[in-house]
């Protein structure tokens, strides 16, 4: 049972972990950009969840909120005011940029709030469990999973059926023909860029939630997102989910036998995936 | 005043001189053609008028504007657009969402999704199939229905015939007709001289980025086409 509880657990992080990738999985998806800021800035709204709750009104957990919000806003600035500028066919000018962005960001952060580890108060939550099938599971991190699964349907129905969804998909497959259709791509890929940006930060202000982090936490998350992205194979919504459920069992599975393991064998199943199957789960089910 | 007019234009890639200072006009109404072989800088030349390729100078006026440094996005909201070579339509998409996305162009006019299912029948019954999904005239026949639906002024056509079978190039061309009752005003680049001339009252013939003969097509003899277009002596 002890088992069964570690790997139920695992999928309960692992929903967690695939939202860490969702925002960098979906700019990647439109865009063909890397946006490595991705990592420290879901710090960066961790930290601004810290900020944030004590105004939040009626539950800690619905800081996510305006963390989004203000997020979403920066993803479109970030994007029409400077990756907008490196577009082209080479990629490294746009590495570059987000690289260097991060290391400012991070820096900054250190600056501002020392290298001591912090964490997102939600109060009694945080301690809540409840019995389920003769499991003992924390409500938050069954709560957390909820938010992640209603984001990721949320995100895919919306592609799927509203207008903005159908122009986004569009500019994803030719953004030079979408041109002639009126539409402006870089505007576009600012909006596609704020959604990445406000995934990313609900991820980062959930992770503080169930943990605890650190200026530094960027480089760890960053790892993770790209992870989930490659085992998803790049683009696919649902191969994402289920890449952030797999790293998140092996890594409960791999702590309960070997507890100082930390990431070593999410990271060794990663490989293996990789190696097994390049093109990542989607690639899988495709052939 | 004529509707679009392009004068001087010059284009490049790199070093490479595509299209060299040429110079056309399209009446409202009209339906113009350019001919040329490969590599003649036909598809530059409709690429740098519909503004997706931004390094040229000259001027290109549109309605009576200069819109030679317009974005392409801009122009297509002001009323010109463009079939481009290859039909590059959005894959992933299905046929209908292809035609909506043309309305994202924000004009109202006559070109609906019912319009364009009436114009071809058969994209009616597979508005909901995958783009990529389709065969290559029914390919042809999305792309032109999602130009339609930005409702132009000016529809700029690149190569429709480009990889079909003749009997579907004849029905592709057959709804020239109708486009042109609705008072869209069409340019057509083609490599098949005869369905260009067919279709068209006046052709230009490019030749290494230059106009090398133009005039009504009426007027024009299919020997001096064939010297223009090849670059040859006439042969008497």
């Amino acid at each position: 049972m002890i088992w069964v509880e570690t790997i139920v657990n695992g999928m309960l992080l692992g929903g967690l972990y695939a939202l860490v990738g969702l925002g960098l999985g979906y700019a990647f998806g439109i865009m063909k950009i890397v946006n490595v800021t991705q990592g420290d800035f879901i710090v960066a709204a961790a930290f601004l969840g810290v900020f944030l709750v004590p105004w939040t009104p009626v539950h800690p957990l619905l800081v996510i909120v305006p963390v989004a919000a203000i997020s979403f806003g920066v993803g479109i600035l970030l994007q029409w005011l400077l990756i907008n500028r490196v577009l082209g066919q080479d990629p490294i000018p746009q590495i570059l940029l987000t690289f260097g962005l991060a290391i400012v960001l991070r820096n900054g952060m250190v600056e501002l709030y020392g290298a001591n580890s912090h964490s997102i108060d939600v109060g009694e939550l945080r301690f809540m469990g409840f019995d389920f099938l003769g499991l003992r599971l924390g409500v938050l991190p069954v709560v957390i999973l909820g938010i992640a699964l209603a984001l990721f349907a949320g995100l895919h129905l919306w592609m799927r059926r509203s207008r903005m969804g159908r122009i986004i998909r569009a500019t994803a497959d030719d953004h030079q023909v979408a041109q002639l259709s009126g539409i402006n791509y870089r505007r576009v890929y600012g909006i596609a860029m704020g959604i990445a940006m406000a995934l990313s930060a609900v991820a980062g202000v959930l992770l503080a939630m169930r943990g605890s982090f650190t200026p530094y936490s960027g480089a760890d998350r960053l790892l993770i997102a790209f992870e989930v992205v490659v085992i998803g194979g790049l683009g696919s919504f649902w191969g994402m989910f289920a890449g952030g459920i797999i790293l998140g069992v092996t890594q409960l599975v791999a702590l309960k036998l070997d507890p100082s393991s930390g990431l070593m064998w999410g990271h060794l199943m990663f490989l293996l995936i990789l190696f097994l199957s390049p093109n990542g789960i989607a690639g899988m089910v495709r052939r | 005043m004529p509707l679009l007019e392009v004068e001087n234009l010059k284009v490049s890639y790199g070093d490479f001189q595509a299209v060299n200072g040429v110079s056309l006009t399209l009446d409202e109404g009209q339906t113009i053609s350019i001919i040329g072989a490969n590599g003649a800088g036909k598809s530059t030349l409709l690429n740098a008028i519909s503004g997706i390729h931004g390094q040229k100078t000259g001027t290109v006026r549109f309605a009576g504007k200069d819109i030679t440094r317009h974005r392409a996005d801009r122009i297509a909201r002001a009323g010109m657009t463009m079939v481009p070579e290859g039909r590059r339509l959005f894959g992933s998409l299905s046929v209908e969402e292809n035609l909506l996305i043309g309305a994202s162009a924000g004009r109202a006019g006559q070109w609906t999704t019912g319009a364009i299912y009436e114009l071809f029948p058969i994209l009616g019954e597979l508005r909901h199939a995958v783009a990529n999904s389709l065969s290559g005239g029914q390919q042809q026949m999305v792309a032109i229905g999602r130009a339609l639906m930005t409702n132009p002024r000016v529809l700029l056509c690149d190569e429709l015939s480009l990889g079909l079978a003749p009997t579907i190039i004849n029905d592709i061309y057959r709804c020239f007709g109708a486009i042109r009752s609705t008072g869209v005003s069409i340019v057509v680049i083609e490599q098949n001289v005869t369905q260009a001339v067919a279709a068209a009252g006046y052709a230009y013939c490019l030749l290494e980025g230059q106009v090398s003969l133009e005039g009504p097509t009426d007027m024009l003899a299919m020997d001096d086409i064939t010297a223009a277009y090849f670059g040859t002596e006439k042969t008497e």
